[in-house]
């Protein structure tokens, strides 16, 4: 059983006077209950989009969307009482105080957390009873997932969760999605911050250009983009380069002056990262081969994302 | 992509357990709640009172200070110019400035900013939202009101209505039908901008038809019976009968009613969220 469900999703925007853009062509993507699943990709990719349809406040033209087995369009009231949604850059009744508009929210559900301990627990305690439109970015931002959360929501879906926040703000955003994990909750993350989708996501789906590229664990991505993890380091011994392309662990030494550049072999098997760097030590210190600034590097979702999407295409549609 | 969790799926079709089973709409406290909010932003931000409490007094200060206007009309109980022409035109005026013009443009500002949308995705439904706003709205017309006629009466020298329970109902109606129009514009207007020049045209036309710039009569017949059948029209029909003492015309009220009607069940129908 599956608690978000999007399949084949199409959507196309027409507007008068101007060619007709694809959103969306045939995207689909899936959160089991209590999973919390990554949705990458780059401005303009599909990503809000996606949510929106997920949201039911658009139809898709084709396609499928089930939210805990209900269809958003056509049992709205249902679903509405069971997804909380955080939409990107959404404003709110910019005169009513954080207090005011949790407590506001919560009205709007049967059942729910209590306003005040939720408002803490976003870390706007100290803001409580400042008005929305004086507060900063980031705790706009902060605003904007309690509402989300208020409900009591069994599946979420948190559009950008961390823009805009300081450091120390994102991490406590991070330690919110933990909690919800936890709590069993299920988990869209849309968002374009590696770090963040890599720490939280069991599962990621790379959207390019409104077409879903790869759907996997990191582990898996990075697998199937084919990366390598490299160990570098600095010798003066010309023999170095030599045996260690012979080792069957290595697919390819670069030499770039006295540093060598070792990148482990492809295949379905392939080489781990720390594998790699242990084969690399143990046959340089095996011909008394002395080498120095030794750096492991091992590929990551960033790697995987640039390389699944093509890294050339920056541009950021409307 | 082994650990893949979602490979033991395929029958999403089925409902989860522990859903509820009906669907619970939000009752009376968010109703309430939100009706809190509105008037909040609106007590909060004092440029927004200007048009409903100081342009009624505006109005009929300007035009109770008109020459012959203190002329008792016969049959009225002894009631002048000022209370049976001058009071229902102004009432109208008001009802029809912030029902028609003012809601749609503040609703269609919540819609481009995000609020409405962000509302969407809530259990709080379209119903709620401009119930809210057209409770708060109606708070502030019948506020004005008050104060024009208070003013009216130290100062002008004006007489309560001749039938003080036909003008309440009459009154009422007409903030009904001039709601349920304003609802419509708001419904339609894609932009902030389109909804005030919608709501502007809306106010206009039956404004011009209804004898906001001269008397009705003086229009040619097709348009000065069509100007009755307008909400504006009708409206200072029935609230000068109201006040003349007369019988409000059967006309009037079905006017208003009709419009009120219709208007608010397409204005329900289309309304949209973003």
């Amino acid at each position: 059983m599956t608690a978000l469900v999007a399949q084949h999703l199409r959507k196309t925007y027409r507007r008068r006077g101007r060619p007709p853009v694809v959103a969306l062509d045939d995207v689909s993507v899936s959160v089991a209950p209590g999973e919390v699943v990554g949705l990458l990709g780059r401005n303009g990719a599909g990503k809000s989009t996606t949510v929106q349809l997920l949201a039911g406040a658009r139809a898709p033209d084709s396609g499928r969307v089930r939210v805990l087995g209900l269809d958003p369009r056509a049992d709205r009231r249902r679903v509405r009482g069971v997804l909380g949604v955080q939409l990107q850059g959404a404003t709110l009744h910019g005169a009513l105080t954080v207090r005011e508009l949790v407590r506001l929210y919560r009205s709007f559900y049967r059942r729910g957390l209590d306003p005040d301990r939720l408002v803490e627990r976003v870390g706007l305690g100290e803001a409580r009873d400042t008005r929305f439109e004086q507060l900063s970015g980031g705790q706009q931002q902060r605003v904007s997932v309690a509402l989300a959360l208020v409900g009591e929501p069994r599946a979420v879906v948190l559009d950008e969760l961390t823009s805009g926040l300081d450091p120390e703000a994102r991490r406590s955003m991070w330690a919110l999605v933990e909690d919800l994990r936890a709590d069993g909750v299920t988990v869209l993350l849309v968002s374009h911050h590696m770090e963040e989708v890599e720490r939280l996501c069991d599962r990621v789906t790379i959207l390019d250009a409104g077409r879903v590229v790869a759907t996997g664990t990191v582990p898996g991505l990075v697998e199937r983009a084919g990366l390598r993890p490299t160990v570098t380091l600095r010798t003066d011994d010309p023999a170095a380069a030599g045996v260690l392309a012979r080792l069957p662990v290595v697919g390819q030494v670069d030499a770039r002056g006295p540093r060598l550049v070792v990148t482990g072999s492809a295949g379905p098997a392939g080489t781990g990262p720390d594998e790699l760097l242990r084969e690399v030590g143990s046959a340089l210190a095996r011909v008394g081969v002395v080498a120095t600034e030794t750096h492991l590097r091992r590929p990551g979702l960033d790697d995987a994302f640039l390389a699944l999407t093509g890294s050339s295409s920056t541009l950021e549609a409307p | 992509m082994t650990t893949d969790r979602t490979t033991r799926d395929p029958r999403a079709g089925d409902l989860h357990p522990g859903l509820p089973s009906a669907a619970p709409r939000p009752g009376a406290a968010a109703w309430l709640a939100l009706t809190v909010a509105e008037a909040k932003m609106v007590a909060r931000d004092t440029a927004g009172l200007v048009v409903p409490l100081g342009m009624p007094v505006l109005i009929l200060v300007m035009n109770g200070l008109a020459p012959g206007l203190d002329q008792v009309i016969p049959g009225t109980g002894g009631r002048t110019a000022l209370d049976v022409y001058v009071i229902p035109l102004t009432l109208t005026l008001v009802v029809a400035m912030v029902g028609v013009v003012n809601m749609p443009s503040f609703l269609a500002y919540y819609r481009r900013s995000g609020i409405l949308s962000r509302l969407g995705v809530t259990p709080a439904s379209p119903a709620l939202v401009l119930g809210a706003q057209a409770l708060v709205g109606v708070a502030q017309i019948l506020l004005g009101i008050a104060l024009a006629l208070g003013v009216a009466s130290v100062w002008l020298g004006a007489s309560a209505p001749a039938r003080l329970g036909a003008a309440v109902g009459v009154l009422a109606l007409t903030i009904a039908a001039m709601y349920a129009v304003g609802l419509l514009v708001a419904a339609v207007a894609p932009t902030p901008g389109s909804a005030v020049a919608i709501g502007l045209t809306a106010f206009f036309a039956q404004g011009a038809l209804g004898g906001m710039f001269g008397p009705r009569q003086n229009l040619p017949d097709a348009l000065e019976t069509l100007g009755g059948r307008l909400p504006f029209g009708a409206a200072v029909d029935g609230l000068s009968a109201a006040w003349a003492g007369g019988a409000v015309p059967g006309q009037s009220l079905v006017a208003l009613g009709a419009c009120t009607v219709v208007a608010g069940a397409a204005a329900g129908a289309w309304f949209r969220w973003e």
